[in-house]
């Protein structure tokens, strides 16, 4: 008999897909359980807010124990959890960033918030390269509207093509640019290149109980005022606040069990605290553990009607691994040295950024690459001081009183780039269990496959031009060298972008999930996180997957209602 | 060989390569610091520096975990330099950044204590510098009692110079730099990044953000605005709406 049973859905995971369908479902009245693999987290109590750099071991630098820094909000995470293993095939290097904390990479994310257009949902019927969403812009964009209203999203309509408008009044006033930002902005006017403002989940103007920014403190810290969205002061307590979610922490989900009917019955986990083994049943099942971890539980769930894992008789569990296209650039710029100094914290992340701008030249054949590309600007020259710093003395390359010159000349005169594209997805990017490994709870764990393409290598090349011409432009010196695409892109997987793992389509034979996140062949096995991607797109995914989730919800929802379920 | 910083002796380069070899050979260390040093022949240290600073104590490998208290921080690992390691250490340092009518010297404000912090950390990438920079620091003392009889924190500032230029390299997009190159870029990497986290170094580069403000961001001041507006001049670039 399980742990826990009654409930109307049991939710595994508690960052952005699976916070949004516990919102949405438990103010509908619907008894949620929420099992969440890594420990419970108060971000009001263990957010290091203004907490000094001098203060923490190390400067805050980042470790293999940390590795973005003491400060940061990742718990037990990294790129390696202890205990959980995963392996790369031989010729692949892939990186896979976990948190396991109540709330997930939500604590610590950037916050970028870009919707997906008309385009980046149909590109298959654009370029003839990979596949179609099942659904269209206009299906999500209700529930972007509503997300954004929700989550709190800075930003502007700026009516740019590809890039929706939100509905009047959703977005919060964006904040003022910074020095590097207009300049960088004066230079892309002139080169007939947008340069926006940025959309942020950061609120500009308090929402509830959560306060506006008030422009200080790293937001990777994890925001204790609620200004920068996070899982766990937001979704997960408006969801607690309906008295219909229970949260269960340390529970580290395996398996889906099925019934005699071939439906999902309960989910099978280790209680960490105990390291029993321990079940929860419910109505519906909704895995929302992140893309690698969704597939895991599926591969991992083999029975008599599931040979190959839960819901993948199609073979595409696993499959059509993508990642953010990642590279970047950053430059000295003599006419910055010796500015004026002034409070350039803003909100600790973009202002201004780089929309994609070439699809009438792509449409007709122009490039030589078939996808989007977006910037990220790294503009806020004069930012807290930290280890960092050094790459200005080594520039200065001085010693003695002329360093301590130097560094007063130098600091705020560098300005970064970075690339942020859409991966098409392939056959040689993918998941799979080890056959070999195990955690240290005897669970089979991931083993990735990826390659690039030529499409991403030669979105990097169109990028690397770029942003010389933006810093001739500018008159600036490159700093990062003369680099080959194939070196500077990013391994895959360290964009922390990872999707696509249980794609949606129209297809029970080339896809995981209809276009509500529904398994094909199992109707209450629902996924709410960026496994149900079907193409990636150069936009960030959070506010997509938290989009995806809320309609995915709102059909579950339906269906029980409607006793389809 | 604690004997040599004890007492003023003079010591021959050729002499200190003979010890240095004798130390090597007798401790049977294995020589992970494959130092160039420049041309001279002194052969390589082992990666606890030894010989005229001393060998520094092994580290208790503590690492703060992965679930640290991040309001509570504390470096669990115990410090590990020699007191001549830390000696020369902080002469160094201030010859980096000393004191000016601005901000004090990097001793002033615990910039040694935190390479030895650094170096003593059970990462790979401090293990990594931890070699390096104790190595780099044993060259330091050598060539100070080489050429001047004494050692590396008893130079003055002509001395000094001459040590370190014989290190820094002025060209930063060089390649090819060599083992006491990388030294002295990574130990001026750790300095600076100690000292403009500290209050005074914050104070002195500039920094003046981390306070929360009312309302919206204000954005850049008047000063920074007309800074600009220069800038973009000069660039024939019109400042954007």
């Amino acid at each position: 008999m399980a742990k826990h049973e009654g409930y109307d859905a049991v939710i595994v995971g508690s960052g952005a897909g699976g916070g949004m369908a516990a919102w949405v479902l438990a103010s509908k009245g619907l008894q949620v359980l929420m099992l969440e693999a890594g420990r419970d987290y108060n971000p009001y109590e263990e957010t290091p807010m203004f907490s000094a750099p001098r203060d923490a071991p190390l400067r805050g630098t980042g470790t293999t124990d940390k590795p973005f820094g003491y400060y940061n909000a990742s718990v037990d995470g990294g790129w390696q959890v202890p205990g959980e293993p995963y392996t790369s095939a031989p010729g692949s290097e892939f990186m896979w960033w976990r948190s396991r904390m109540l709330g997930g990479r939500t604590n610590h994310w950037a916050r970028n918030s870009f919707r997906m257009g008309p385009y980046d949902f149909k590109p298959r019927t654009r370029d003839g390269l990979g596949v179609d969403w099942p659904i269209e812009y206009d299906d999500i964009a209700p529930y972007y509207d509503k997300t954004e209203a929700i989550v709190g999203v800075y930003g502007r309509n700026d009516g740019l093509e590809n890039h929706p408008d939100s509905a009047p009044g959703v977005l919060h006033k964006p904040p003022a640019p910074r020095v590097g930002e207009l300049l960088i902005q004066a230079g892309c006017h002139d080169l007939d290149i947008p340069c926006v403002p940025a959309r942020r989940a950061v609120l500009t103007r308090p929402i509830g109980d959560r306060s506006a920014c008030f422009y200080a403190t790293s937001c990777g810290r994890g925001c204790s005022i609620g200004a920068a969205f996070q899982s766990t002061t937001s979704l997960l307590p408006m969801a607690l606040a309906t008295g219909n979610l229970t949260i269960v922490t340390d529970a580290m989900v395996y398996e889906v069990s099925l019934n005699s009917d071939g439906n999902a019955d309960s989910v099978n986990y280790v209680d960490k605290k105990t390291g029993t083994h321990e079940a929860a049943s419910g109505r519906t099942i909704i895995l929302a553990a992140s893309a690698g971890e969704t597939a895991r539980i599926l591969l991992n769930s083999k029975s008599k009607y599931f040979p190959d894992g839960a819901g993948n008789s199609s073979g595409q569990v696993g499959r059509n691994l993508m990642d953010t296209v990642g590279a970047g650039m950053s430059a000295q710029f003599p006419m910055l040295e010796n500015r004026p100094s002034y409070n350039e914290d803003g909100a600790r992340g973009l202002h201004l950024y780089i929309p994609f701008w070439l699809y009438k030249e792509q449409a007709r054949g122009e490039l030589d690459f078939p996808r989007g590309y977006h910037y990220e600007l790294g503009a806020s020259g004069r930012s807290e001081p930290g280890m960092g710093l050094g790459g200005i003395a080594n520039f200065a390359g001085s010693y003695g009183k002329t360093l301590k010159e130097d560094m007063r000349r130098y600091y705020g005169s560098f300005l970064s780039f970075t690339c942020r594209g859409e991966m098409i997805p392939n056959a040689n990017s993918y998941c799979e269990i080890d056959p070999d490994t195990k955690d240290q709870w005897g669970i089979p764990t991931l083993r990735f496959h990826y390659k690039w393409s030529e499409h991403e290598l030669k979105m990097v090349e169109h990028f690397q031009e770029t942003t010389r011409e933006i810093i001739d432009r500018l008159g600036g010196i490159l700093r990062s060298g003369d680099v080959s695409p194939e070196d500077a892109i990013s391994k895959g997987g360290q964009i922390i972008h990872e999707v696509g793992t249980a794609r949606m389509g129209n297809d029970p034979d080339s896809s995981v999930t209809n276009q509500y996140g529904q398994c094909w062949e199992i109707s209450n096995l629902f996924i709410a996180d960026g496994s149900v991607f079907s193409t990636k797109s150069h936009k960030n995914p959070t506010l997509t997957i938290m989009a995806l989730a809320w309609r995915n919800s709102d059909y579950l929802a339906e269906q029980l209602k409607s006793k389809a379920l | 060989m604690k004997t040599i910083l004890d007492s003023p002796i003079h010591v021959d380069r050729r002499t200190t390569i003979k010890w240095l070899a004798a130390t090597m050979v007798a401790a049977n260390t294995a020589c992970s610091t494959n130092a160039k040093f420049l041309g001279e022949e002194i052969p390589p240290v082992n990666d606890a520096g030894g010989n005229l600073l001393g060998v520094a104590a092994k580290s208790n490998g503590v690492g703060y975990g992965t679930d640290p208290d991040l309001m509570n921080p504390v470096v669990p690992w115990s410090r590990t330099m020699t007191r001549p390691q830390l000696e020369t250490t902080s002469a160094l340092c201030d010859f980096i950044l000393p004191e000016d009518d601005r901000s004090p010297a990097a001793s002033a404000v615990g910039v040694p204590d935190f390479i030895d912090e650094w170096i003593s950390a059970p990462y790979e990438r401090q293990q990594n510098d931890r070699g390096e920079i104790l190595a780099g620091l044993e060259w330091l003392e050598q060539q100070s009692w080489n050429r001047f009889g004494h050692g590396f924190p008893s130079a003055d500032d002509q001395q000094a110079t001459e040590l370190i230029d014989s290190m820094a390299s002025s060209d930063p997009a060089a390649t090819e730099q060599s083992d006491l190159v990388t030294f002295f870029n990574r130990f001026r990497y750790l300095a600076v990044g100690a000292y403009y986290t500290t209050e005074e170094g914050i104070e002195d580069i500039g920094y003046i953000g981390n306070v929360p403000i009312a309302g919206d961001y204000p954005g850049p001041s008047d000063a920074a605005m007309a800074h600009l507006s220069g800038v973009l001049e000069k660039l024939n670039l019109t400042m954007p709406d």
